[in-house]
């Protein structure tokens, strides 16, 4: 069959339709339970990160190296567990996933023992795939986490230690500088987008800003305006109360559900989105796969700024991801009992803020974003600065084989952070 | 939570309680024994971690259950729920003592018979005797019992979702695009005076069958005042705290045999706030020790009650796909072991039991407590009661 073409590490985003029909069909010999997540991302292609697309034609095309007696041998422990579940007999999609599909799954007895067997599948198939891509050479990469001077967060030596190479490090002046410096830019200071630009970094998905209000769209390069995906929970505002007010009217029923979730991933949200969006199709897919994913992104600007960035680690592996946190309101009356509503619109008394309820969320938010990293093979290469601008202090990880910017013993300025941070990115 | 706010609370809950009797009140003639004897109080409270809870980093978030329960307790710190993670599933586990594998919305009942259905056939109690009252939205009134031909709903459970009424109040509010004004007195009443006047009891969340579902226009007009009153005060309201004070009523009102209460405030973690979820973790907290100190109050109650408290599950590690605390979906330790207190009649001495029980096996220590017969149920008694 076809296989899709792989240009120097970048999949071509063209799929022609011999090349889909080739793939389907491949599919078709999978057991049940494998085809609705590979279908699914076969009819998004278009919706796909580079990274998705590379990793799902990589798979693909390992499958298609089996021999047809190989392929049926490697995938009868699992037909077999399929028919111990019943599988056939079950209302189970295999165009896409559904929340009925993963409920049937989850309820069967033989649960554990099928995400095994899903498990050593995939790792076989993926370790016989004939990576037809030039292995990229190893980026270095940075995940910048904010904690603005509004969160009074307790010291970070109290925080649970992230990873084993964490250090505290002291910031001599004032550490808002330090965000600015990074994504505006000075003519002493390349900004991170201007660094990637110098690399010929030449998909917008490798840098992204997300953030629980508008700060950072404030003091944004030019260079960063056209290259970085940029999410604003403030500037989504009127999309999500639409989605919201959307997400409400499904009733308590599973299959009504999937309906009304397809539904909302068909439609077209474009009157509510930021102008930005409508050349973004890849965005606007992950916002709305976001959304429905729950996790509190629609509710909670701190739940939404660290799965977002989960997210798009897992979806896009960005080189630079900048993730900044935020204030919640403490929950009024009635959103206490019922807070999967819109606060603001089912109470107009003013929100009250609760900073230190909110400096707790995001102190774990922060460390899952570190985790969510830590997952991926791309944390060998990554550097995790967390800024506290109200302790004055950045919390840092970097590869065993970097040296911090500074003593920990000795503070650091904002100027020597963030320039050590652009020579990393260079390096 | 203040005074005032708690009074009307009381209230609603008082009311909710009322209209429940005045609408079975005929219906329970003719059925023959009153009372068990013997009372069982059960408490689920969602998915709360070890770590969190019973842990050297978790006791300041539990300091009535660890100070002052305790010490009086038989404790076991590794209690498994090998079952499906969810709350349908999981609740009605442990009400029928054999791992459920239901619809998570509750859409189909419990396939194994549940000891509310087992006590009042065995013995004959009435309906008034066994109840389940619940915070927890992913359950549905199919929890009060089974789809099994020789029990079924004839030897159900009441089953209550008190916090159900405000939510409906409120969705339907915001649905229409009106919004609640402190200052407002005319708002929210409206909703919930179409809301009572367009439902039935399902709408209420209430689960009778066969009864009629007009309201008692006097009952209808009490309750609407008390409702607008509470729903009026600006200050956040746990749908616990709600339940609480129904299941206090429903004590008091009609001293059930089998009583089970699930909380539910900490599952605001699926909404990502940690700090909301530790408070809800204390709500329960003081609510389960207020719960105890009203069972030591009320005659019907007193010395001879034992009372079962334990979480549904944990929640997923930190660092897990699943997104850490989060959810409850993950096949570990962490989600899937979770503890027990029980206090009161049935202990015998305060002692902490470290060998590992099944959730399931709270149905057949129940049934032993109160001698139910030939049940064939897959776990067994606990250790360390008086059976």
């Amino acid at each position: 069959m076809n296989q899709v073409r792989i240009n120097d590490g970048v999949v071509n985003p063209q799929m022609d339709a011999g090349q889909m029909a080739g793939y389907r069909a491949l599919i078709e010999r999978l057991p049940i339970t494998m085809r609705p997540t590979l279908n699914q991302q076969l009819a998004g292609w278009e919706s796909l990160f580079p990274f998705e697309r590379n990793q799902l034609t990589n798979f693909l095309n390992g499958l298609a190296s089996f021999q047809p007696s190989a392929l049926s041998a490697l995938t009868q422990p699992l037909k077999s567990l399929e028919t111990k579940m019943g599988v056939e007999h079950w209302n189970f999609s295999q165009s896409g996933d559904t929340m009925e599909n993963a409920s049937m799954l989850a309820r069967s007895e033989y649960y554990a023992e099928w995400r095994q067997q899903v498990q050593i599948l995939f790792e076989r198939v993926n370790a016989e795939a004939r990576d037809t891509t030039a292995a990229p050479a190893k980026q270095t990469r940075l995940i910048l986490v904010v904690l603005p001077a509004t969160l009074p967060v307790e010291p970070m030596e109290a925080w649970q230690p992230w990873d084993r190479r964490a250090q505290v490090l002291k910031i001599e002046g004032d550490s808002r500088k330090i965000s600015e410096l990074l994504l505006q830019g000075n003519s002493n200071q390349p900004s991170i987008a201007t660094v990637l630009a110098r690399q010929q970094v030449r998909e917008n998905f490798d840098l992204w800003l997300i953030d629980a209000d508008e700060e950072m769209n404030r003091y944004q390069s030019a260079a960063a305006q056209q290259t970085a995906s940029s999410l604003s929970y403030a500037m989504l505002k009127p999309f999500r109360d639409k989605f919201l007010a959307e997400v409400n009217t499904v009733p308590k029923n599973i299959e009504a559900t999937d309906q009304t979730f397809a539904a909302l991933r068909q439609r077209d949200w474009e009157p509510w989105l930021p102008t930005e969006f409508a050349a973004e199709p890849q965005l606007r897919n992950f916002l709305v796969n976001l959304f429905l994913s729950g996790n509190g992104a629609l509710i909670f600007s701190n739940a939404f700024v660290e799965w977002a960035t989960a997210e798009a680690l897992r979806r896009a592996r960005p080189r630079v991801i900048v993730a900044r946190f935020g204030l919640r309101s403490k929950p009024k009356l009635f959103t206490s009992i019922a807070i999967f509503e819109n606060q603001q619109r089912v109470n107009m008394l003013p929100d009250v803020d609760d900073p230190e309820g909110s400096a707790i969320d995001t102190l774990i938010l922060a460390r899952y974003i570190w985790l969510a990293a830590s997952r991926y093979p791309e944390q060998e290469q990554t550097c995790c600065l967390c800024i506290s601008e109200h302790l004055n202090s950045a919390y840092m990880i970097v590869p065993d084989s970097i040296a911090l910017p500074g003593d920990p013993a000795h503070a650091v300025t904002p100027e020597e952070l963030a320039a050590w941070v652009s020579a990393y990115l260079a390096a | 939570m203040d005074e005032t706010r708690r009074n009307l609370l009381k209230a609603a809950s008082a009311l909710l309680v009322n209209q429940w009797a005045a609408a079975r009140l005929g219906a329970f003639t003719g059925e023959s024994s009153t009372e068990a004897g013997r009372k069982i109080v059960i408490v689920t409270c969602g998915g709360i971690r070890r770590e969190d809870t019973f842990s050297e980093t978790g006791i300041h978030n539990i300091s009535h259950l660890y100070r002052d329960l305790l010490p009086q307790s038989s404790f076991y710190p590794f209690v498994s729920n090998a079952g499906v993670t969810s709350h349908y599933n999981t609740i009605s586990s442990i009400l029928t003592g054999n791992w459920q594998r239901v619809d998570d919305w509750g859409k189909t009942r419990p396939q194994s018979p549940t000891l509310s259905e087992y006590l009042r056939k065995q013995m004959g109690l009435r309906q008034d005797q066994t109840w389940v009252i619940s915070s927890n939205k992913a359950l549905t009134s199919k929890i009060g019992a089974s789809s099994v031909r020789d029990f079924g709903p004839a030897y159900g459970a009441n089953v209550i979702f008190p916090k159900q009424l405000l939510i409906n109040a409120v969705v339907h509010a915001a649905a229409e695009g009106r919004a609640v004004h402190s200052t407002d007195r005319s708002t929210m009443q409206p909703e919930i005076e179409s809301m009572l006047n367009r439902d039935n009891y399902d709408g209420l969340g209430w689960s009778v069958s066969g009864a009629d579902s007009s309201l008692n226009p006097i009952m209808l007009g009490t309750m609407q005042q008390a409702i607008e009153n509470l729903v009026r005060t600006n200050a956040p309201v746990t749908g616990d705290e709600f339940t609480y004070l129904v299941a206090t009523e429903v004590m008091r009102r009609f001293a059930p045999s089998l009583l089970t209460i699930t909380f539910s405030d900490m599952e605001v973690a699926h909404f990502g706030s940690y700090s909301l979820h530790m408070a809800g973790i204390r709500t329960v907290d003081r609510l389960v020790y207020e719960l105890w100190n009203q069972l030591q109050s009320l005659p019907a109650y007193k010395d001879k009650t034992t009372l079962f408290v334990l979480p549904e599950f944990g929640r997923d590690l930190d660092g897990s796909n699943t997104n850490g605390f989060f959810n409850h979906r993950q096949n570990t330790a962490s989600t899937r072991v979770t503890w027990m207190m029980c206090l009161g009649d049935a202990v015998r001495k305060a002692q902490i039991l470290e060998n590992p029980i099944e959730q399931t096996d709270v149905c057949p220590t129940v049934a032993r407590l109160f001698a139910l017969k030939n049940l064939d149920l897959p776990g067994k008694p606990i250790p360390g009661l008086l059976l």
